[in-house]
């Protein structure tokens, strides 16, 4: 009788503490999503007082899969934004991450501004790499650029533009232009690496951390390099913290907009970008809806993978 | 020679160690150093060639001091989307954790249908891309307010602070509700088992056992919230106008446009408008540190 009555209270007492926030997220959070997919499947457009909407089936995602081909640019130029990103970041985040294992002066000092590029607001850090990428003889960049003797003293790169690099060789060039890589894409790439790269190195450094140091001591008496050891023991100790961190970042990376609208505007159209012209400059609310649930089926996609990732470590 | 040798070698491997670690500082610090010195340049030096004037001449605080100017244009709004900016971000960091704390703990604890369900649809609402979102909200937010003034009602959702705050709690709570989840999970159930045998009830334990256990991840789980409230973009530049409800990443947004950048505000406003989300990470960094990992490998 006493277990019954337990029982019957834990269930309560979950459905008290769970149901202020599980009305705040049903309200708001999905009753918006259905809308949106109800939406996708209409030509809407904004009225006074509401929207006209126009049943029109599945024409908005056939649309986009068969005759928008700014959707597939968008696709390519989004692929590329996230793998270039994840590899930049990965690398120089686990590289940052060997270095401040090391024992040296000043370690923990080093180790609490490294947080400094994280914290920072994304909408400052676009507009000061913008302003470090000054396209004219007041920019930083090409200050140092001229002061290190790479560009000649008359030289003003402008470095937010949409020349492609690499652009003369054959095949190489020919790929950057498909996707959509011009020089000002790239160089968002680098601030935008500037601002995550930190969490990467944190994450990577609480996992070296925690491995022990006689590992390392067995394979230096059995003679094996650096190398080695890093490449035979330090990296697949690293697979769990790795694994989550190239599923979390491309699901961030993915749906980038902030960095790129403030910086470029609808001129480089990433997916997030583009749905967000579609639906908020062109108020083409079937459309965008339509291109939200794409996007958002993706990320979905990618979080069902993260899921299982966590729940496969775990057991 | 073979110990000279040897010695060598940890002397150059040291010698390499330092320079990484003087480049990875460089690089983590130059950028923000240079919006900060380019904050102190007057307008005319800082519109000059870069090869030569790294510094200025006449370093000058007007920058800085016209963001505080209340009587000057500039002045008000950036003092407007400060205030808003704390008021929003404050509200939704508070709102968040009560009602987080409350769910994240019935998810770890209790036994109850469906708990791996919510689990899961939590993460999943929070990898929902916010452009997503931002079509269906402005619609009915649209629709609402259409009816409300209609109605003539004084209140209103669209470029209030209210809107903001609740369309932020929702798009967090998830996340919170996740790494509070994994900090209540590395607290052994023992320590609440023990005290409900000496009679305290499960919600005496929750407050007297668990909760000051895990006061870290609450600090934690704090300032993650409080730094994503505070750089949040695409919702509050769709819905806010006037001074009445603009944030800080909307104010500094509109400074640049394809025609007109006034660096010398957006150095000077860029480095206010990071100081609180930087002093509340260097702060609080270890407390940080531990949730990051315990928000994003603990299941």
């Amino acid at each position: 009788m006493s277990i019954r009555r337990q029982e019957l209270s834990s269930k309560q007492l979950a459905l008290i503490l769970l149901l202020p926030s599980i009305l705040i997220i049903l309200c708001v959070v999905i009753g918006p999503l259905v809308f949106a997919f109800y939406l996708s499947f209409f030509k809407a457009e904004p009225i006074i007082g509401g929207i006209s909407t126009k049943f029109i089936g599945i024409s908005n995602y056939i649309y986009y899969f068969l005759k928008d081909p700014l959707f597939w640019s968008a696709v390519r130029v989004t692929t590329y934004f996230t793998v270039v990103s994840l590899v930049i970041e990965l690398i120089l985040g686990i590289s940052m991450a060997l270095v401040l294992n090391k024992s040296f002066i000043g370690r923990s000092f080093v180790r609490s501004i490294i947080l400094l590029p994280w914290a920072l607001p994304t909408v400052v850090n676009a507009r000061m790499w913008e302003w470090i990428y000054a396209g004219s003889s007041f920019g930083a960049l090409n200050g140092l650029m001229k002061v290190l003797h790479i560009f000649p003293a008359d030289y003003d790169k402008v470095w937010l533009g949409f020349d492609v690099p690499l652009q003369n060789i054959p095949l190489i060039g020919n790929f950057m232009e498909w996707v959509g890589a011009s020089t000002a894409l790239n160089m968002i790439i680098l601030a935008d690496t500037w601002k995550v790269t930190p969490l990467v190195t944190l994450l990577v450094l609480a996992a070296l951390q925690t491995f022990p140091d006689s590992l390392y001591e067995a394979a230096g008496i059995d003679g094996a390099s650096s190398w080695s050891q890093f490449w035979n023991i330090t990296l697949p100790l690293l697979r769990p913290v790795l694994l989550v961190v190239l599923v979390l970042r491309t699901m961030e990376l993915f749906r980038v907009f902030d960095i790129i609208y403030i910086l470029m505007q609808y001129s480089i159209r990433v997916v997030g970008v583009y749905t967000f012209e579609t639906g908020m400059k062109f108020l083409n609310f079937g459309r965008g809806s339509a291109l939200s649930f794409l996007v958002g089926l993706f990320i979905l996609g990618i979080a069902l993978i993260y899921v299982r990732v966590l729940y496969s470590e775990e057991t | 020679m073979g110990i000279r040798k040897a010695r060598m070698k940890k002397y150059i491997s040291r010698i390499i160690l330092y320079v990484l670690v003087v480049l990875i500082v460089v690089w983590t610090l130059a950028p923000f150093t240079w919006l900060f010195i380019s904050g102190l340049f007057p307008y005319k030096e800082l519109i000059s060639d870069r090869t030569t004037s790294w510094f200025p001449e006449n370093p000058t605080l007007k920058n800085f001091q016209a963001m505080f100017d209340m009587s000057s244009h500039i002045g008000q709004r950036f003092m407007a989307a400060l205030r808003n900016s704390l008021i929003i971000s404050g509200s939704v960091t508070i709102i968040c954790l009560i009602f987080g704390t409350l769910a994240a703990y019935a998810l770890a604890r209790l036994k109850f249908p469906f708990k791996n369900n919510i689990v899961m649809s939590l993460i999943s609402i929070r990898m929902i891309p916010t452009v997503a979102l931002v079509i269906p909200f402005f619609i009915i937010i649209r629709t609402f307010d259409y009816y409300l003034i209609q109605a003539n009602s004084n209140f209103h959702f669209y470029d209030t602070k209210i809107n903001l705050i609740i369309l932020y709690v929702t798009f967090i709570l998830g996340f919170v509700i996740w790494i509070m989840r994994g900090f209540f999970l590395t607290i052994p159930t023992e320590l609440e088992e023990a005290a409900r045998i000496d009679g305290c009830t499960r919600t005496q334990a929750l407050i007297k056992i668990v909760l000051p256990l895990s006061a870290p991840g609450l600090v934690a789980t704090g300032i993650f919230t409080f730094l994503l409230a505070w750089d949040e973009f695409v919702l509050a530049m769709v819905f806010t106008k006037t001074t009445n409800s603009i944030t800080i990443p909307v104010y500094i947004a509109a400074l640049g446009s394809q025609y007109i950048h006034a660096f010398d505000q957006i150095a000077a406003s860029g480095f206010v408008a990071s100081l609180p989300p930087i002093i509340l990470a260097l702060i609080f960094q270890k407390f940080l540190i531990k949730g990051l990992t315990a928000g994003s490998t603990k299941g």
